[in-house]
């Protein structure tokens, strides 16, 4: 039985340092950057976060990568030259058309720098649309969750709702009032709102589900994932990836 | 801060009194943000981009059927018809970062012309001395209307001056220094815990923070206190969201809404502390 001493409160409570105004302020970190080359202007951009649709990314074929997000404490060392589903990276990638962007975060991005990731991708990479996939946290959905219950909801930008267009996700519904998603899914949704662009985020749950919803989207958003079937059943988390430096 | 408004909105010159919540204990004043949000109908202005307020985001918080209206972490709403703006707060701050999200703030504040701001927050009742048969029900105040915090009006509204505000007191005195622009490499702060007051502990929660740099601004700055504990906490919500209707000349039976004395309940209440356990285990 957990220490109720000791347990992580639920996600609307409180730490005292986190109400303290005298707490030791992060050391300032250099700013993430991004080198992309080329650099055109993009009908879409798609990123991967959950474990599951970065594994769908890696398995697509005919992409060619075009360019890297660094995060300068996020160390390099041990990362193949080429691209791997295990190395510590945020490649891009044009696949299908060449207005299609496809980005694969491979490496945990903080809370505290998820906005400052957002804001060097979105100012970045210039698109008309963008696409997240991202899992749902169980300490962030209100709802009853089950384990072996697969979950998707979405959410859309003003622009995406008002606009639509053939590029929607449909088939999945909103997620309910009162839970949230927070982390880099929730920066680039709200970098794209406070910028007028039309987003949406999609999250799954659980972290290793979802396959064939994430495929139907995939497939809505014009990649040819008819040659990727089955689930899979070893996904590479972020945690894993660290034992190896 | 970054402020992106709703296509067609603008603050309202109409709208002189502000009010957002100061993250504290029980989630008090976000949650009576959430009530008042509700019940006068205000309606979203804007979204505010904060460095220091960490990223979240969910489906409406209001409507009676969501359709998928995105919330923000940080967002603005009016009300033209009450006078009021209300800024709502949905994520934590930075760890070590208050500081900087309350001059942050306070800037914002001052660049859209308003006259007064309330601050709704809430006390820890385990940091409490002494404790009455009434206590829970007492508000407690903070004004900028005088050096020594008092103001006439709380008075005669039966609300007690929070006692544990002491301007020379240090660390009143080095908040004040960092709302006036001072670093915190240029004080010396007194770590030794065992020097450590009560004034200290308030003067080191958030409210204290947007208190002094609103004060530092030239704004009239009122802040609404409660006591209470870490639980179900709306029906503290709810003095607190009545308190500030009693200042601000408002009658909340007007608001028509769908609880007894005319509040409306927010739909994000619905599941605010999860599902309801599961009975099958019996």
């Amino acid at each position: 039985m957990d220490d109720v001493l000791t347990e992580t409160p639920p996600p609307s409570r409180f730490f005292d340092e986190d109400l303290d105004n005298f707490a030791t302020a992060p050391p300032p970190l250099p700013s993430p950057f991004l080198l992309l080359n080329p650099n055109p202007k993009l009908n879409l951009l798609v990123v991967a976060i959950s474990p599951l649709s970065r594994s769908l990314v890696h398995h697509l074929p005919s992409k060619i990568l075009i360019g890297s997000l660094f995060l300068p404490e996020i160390p390099l060392s041990g990362n193949p030259l080429l691209p791997s589903a295990n190395s510590k990276s945020f490649n891009l990638y044009s696949a299908g058309s060449q207005n299609t962007c496809l980005a694969s975060v491979q490496y945990t991005v903080s809370p505290e720098r998820s906005r400052a990731v957002a804001k060097c991708l979105i100012e970045s990479v210039s698109a008309d649309q963008v696409v997240i996939f991202d899992c749902i946290k169980s300490q962030n959905y209100r709802g009853r969750i089950e384990v072996d219950e697969t979950l998707a909801f979405k959410l859309e930008t003003k622009q995406q709702r008002l606009d639509g267009g053939s590029l929607r996700v449909n088939g999945v519904d909103y997620l309910p009032s009162g839970s949230v998603m927070d982390g880099l899914g929730a920066a680039i949704l709200t970098k794209c709102q406070m910028k007028g662009i039309k987003g949406t985020l999609l999250a799954t749950w659980p972290e290793n589900g979802g396959f064939e919803v994430l495929k139907m989207v995939f497939k809505e958003l014009g990649f040819d994932v008819s040659g990727i079937e089955g689930e899979f059943t070893k996904v590479n988390s972020h945690s894993d990836l660290d034992l190896y430096t | 801060m970054e402020f992106a408004a709703e296509e067609g909105q603008s603050f309202s010159p109409d709208c002189p009194a502000l009010l957002l919540p100061a993250l504290s204990i029980g989630n008090v004043g976000q949650f009576a943000t959430d009530l008042l949000i509700s019940s006068v109908r205000a309606k979203r202005v804007g979204y505010l981009d904060e460095p220091s307020v960490l990223p979240c985001v969910g489906n409406d918080a209001f409507a009676p059927v969501p359709q998928g209206d995105l919330s923000l972490s940080l967002e603005a709403y009016e009300s033209a018809l009450h006078g009021l703006t209300l800024i709502q707060q949905r994520s934590p701050v930075i760890k070590g970062m208050m500081i900087s999200f309350a001059r942050n703030m306070a800037d914002f504040i001052h660049s859209i012309g308003k006259n007064h701001v309330l601050i709704l927050s809430s006390l820890d009742s385990g940091r409490r001395k002494r404790i009455d048969a009434s206590s829970n029900m007492q508000i407690y105040y903070l004004s900028s209307v005088s050096d020594d915090g008092s103001n006439q009006d709380c008075e005669n509204l039966g609300w007690k001056k929070l006692d544990k505000y002491d301007p020379c007191q240090r660390r009143w005195k080095y908040l004040e220094s960092l709302a006036g622009g001072a670093s915190p490499d240029d004080e010396e702060l007194i770590t030794d815990e065992e020097e450590f007051t009560e004034s200290d502990y308030y003067a080191s929660l958030p409210f204290s923070a947007l208190f002094t740099c609103l004060k530092a601004k030239g704004l009239k700055v009122t802040c609404l206190l409660c006591y209470c504990s870490e639980g179900d906490n709306i029906s503290d919500s709810f003095q607190l969201a009545h308190a500030t209707c009693k200042l601000l000349g408002l009658n909340p039976e007007k608001f028509h809404g769908n609880e007894g004395g005319g509040w409306m309940i927010p739909l994000s209440w619905k599941s605010v502390y999860g599902p309801p356990p599961d009975m099958t285990l019996f």
